[in-house]
């Protein structure tokens, strides 16, 4: 048996008080900002309670972005868990120990770049003129212009493909590695009596596996939420409103047009709350 | 061969082409002069220059946005280890009743808005005179090390088998040595993952950036960033050379984080 010792108190208590005050200072200071009227180019401000509030559900744009954001996160969700599902099954199917590793090691790079880059790189790739990834397109129908950021239908999509580009490749390689971890004996069983492969994944390894794969998808959900960088660099949060999530509208509200800090702060803080909320009971049945 | 099998596996060979080529097309483009970037017909034979890579690495605001880069996440890094590490130790090992909400409190962090988080710090460090400055950023940054690294070193640490530290016990060593001299180089594998990949985020962080400094202390995603609104002429090169230069860093770490996956899932089958 191990003797009492002063070391848990001595390692666990300064990092956590260094990270409740380092969360909470800013947490609690939002929520002060957001019932003020803070002005980025004037000092004074005086309390004005829940007007921030109230204002935000009367605002179309707030609205639009409520809507975009909750787009974004089912697109880019929806299409990293079928990407990476997809390619984890193929990987398991068809590929070797070395040409797993090989794909293994191709498809984790893209997340490793930054987020920038990743939005430069498709920007350029996106160009309608000379772009590499238009240029099928150009070639095919003779010039034609494909300019998928700039229209409101596509805007979306383009972006979030760059998204599921970074995370669905990568998450494929998870799923890869947990298909690695399972028994082998339900996957034989399943192959004496005669299952095509796909029913094998469909009817026995994916369901072997939903505990995990559900919680990649968690994770998928809190990463999507950070997307501010690929939008402001690839569109800005156009064309007009197309791309303009949550976290863009409060940026430029707060920053770029009007400098209204406590109103971009107000739509801060119940983006906290909806997430805290959502968060802590999903976490709570997926440890469940 | 089926055709089944033949089209799942160009379907493999596609994906891993889509992965790194538009990466490889941003290389070449970093060596082209402006004219064989703006083509109508993309090119791949031309005659490389350096001048774009020269004309980065020459510039004062992106070795600027390079030191302050490194600074910030260096220093981040290295505060999230000093706390991350041994707190991450004491969860695994001294077990208590509250273990399960201290986990979900480091997590709990990851659901934070960034822009939640950035718009009251800019008005404190704004207040008490640190705005735009690297400290500001550094204590910024920690709060993200440090969650991230413990979050991944609780689980290297409850891989370390509990037979050796019992052992080093009996041998007469104290709670604080078992943590250096055992835990610590048998957990050291998993740990550097860990520490990778909280510098990967650090590094690639923007929005916190962009919002805690407007000149002193922009990070190199800032610059780069910076570099594509020169107006209509866009220097497409020099951009091309930007991304390369901010993704460099990054991908130094692809080994060590491979290897570090691999680790964590040959754990759990154990």
């Amino acid at each position: 048996m191990r003797r009492r010792s002063s070391l848990p108190v001595t390692f666990l208590v300064p990092t956590l008080a260094i990270l409740l005050v380092l969360s909470m200072v800013p947490t609690l200071y939002a929520i002060v900002i957001a019932l003020q009227n803070r002005e980025l180019s004037a000092p004074g401000y005086s309390w004005v309670w829940f007007s921030n509030f109230a204002d935000l559900f009367s605002d179309r744009r707030f609205l639009n972005a409520v809507w975009v954001s909750v787009k974004w996160e089912i697109v880019t969700v929806v299409a990293t868990m079928v990407v990476a599902i997809g390619l984890g099954v193929l990987m398991f199917e068809v590929a070797g120990p070395r040409l797993r590793n090989f794909y293994c090691l191709l498809f984790i790079i893209p997340v490793l770049l930054p987020r920038v880059s990743a939005a430069f790189v498709w920007k350029f790739a996106y160009h309608p003129l000379y772009g590499i990834a238009t240029y099928p397109y150009r070639l095919i129908t003779g010039g034609l212009i494909f300019d998928p950021l700039s229209k409101p239908g596509s805007a979306l999509f383009a972006v979030a493909s760059v998204d599921v580009w970074q995370w669905g490749l990568f998450f494929a390689v998870i799923v890869l590695k947990l298909l690695e971890t399972l028994p082998p004996q339900p996957i034989e069983a399943a192959r004496l009596d005669h299952a095509k492969r796909w029913q094998i994944h469909a009817y026995v390894t994916l369901p072997m596996l939903k505990a995990p794969l559900i919680s990649l998808m968690f994770v998928k959900m809190i990463e999507s939420l950070r997307s501010f960088d690929l939008i402001y660099v690839m569109t800005r949060g156009g064309p007009g409103v197309a791309t303009e999530t949550l976290d863009m509208y409060a940026f430029s509200q707060g920053f770029i047009e009007s400098g209204k800090v406590s109103y971009a702060s107000a739509m801060a803080v119940l983006m906290m709350i909806a997430t805290v909320i959502t968060f802590t009971m999903l976490w709570k049945r997926v440890q469940a | 061969m089926k055709p089944g099998r033949l089209i799942a596996k160009a379907v493999l060979a596609l994906a891993g082409f889509l992965a790194v080529f538009p990466l490889v097309w941003t290389a070449l483009n970093a060596l082209k002069n402006n004219v064989d970037i703006i083509t109508r017909v993309p090119k791949v034979i031309f005659t490389p220059t350096l001048a774009n890579i020269s004309y980065i690495l020459g510039r004062d605001s992106v070795l600027t946005g390079l030191y302050n880069s490194a600074v910030a996440c260096g220093a981040a890094v290295l505060i999230g280890i000093v706390l991350g590490l041994p707190a991450a130790y004491a969860v695994a090992r001294y077990p208590n009743r509250f273990a399960g909400d201290i986990q979900f409190f480091v997590l709990s962090l990851r659901f934070l808005p960034p822009v939640a988080v950035a718009i009251p710090l800019m008005v404190i460090w704004l207040q008490i005179g640190l705005y735009d400055t690297l400290p500001a950023l550094i204590v910024t940054y920690s709060l993200l090390t440090i969650s991230v690294i413990m979050w991944l070193a609780i689980p290297a640490f409850q891989g370390v088998p509990k037979e050796i530290e019992e052992a080093a016990f009996v041998d007469g060593y104290g709670a604080y040595s078992v943590f250096w001299r055992i835990a610590l180089p048998v957990a050291a594998r998993s740990l550097v993952g860990a520490i990778a990949f909280s510098f990967v985020l650090v590094w690639n962080e923007f929005l916190i950036a962009l919002m805690l400094s407007s000149s002193n202390a922009k990070t190199l995603p800032i610059v780069a960033s910076e570099l594509s609104q020169q107006g209509m002429n866009v220097p497409w090169g020099i951009l091309n050379a930007s991304v390369v230069l901010l993704s460099l860093p990054p991908l130094l770490f692809l080994g060590v984080l491979s290897g570090f996956l691999n680790s964590v899932f040959r754990q759990k089958k154990s």
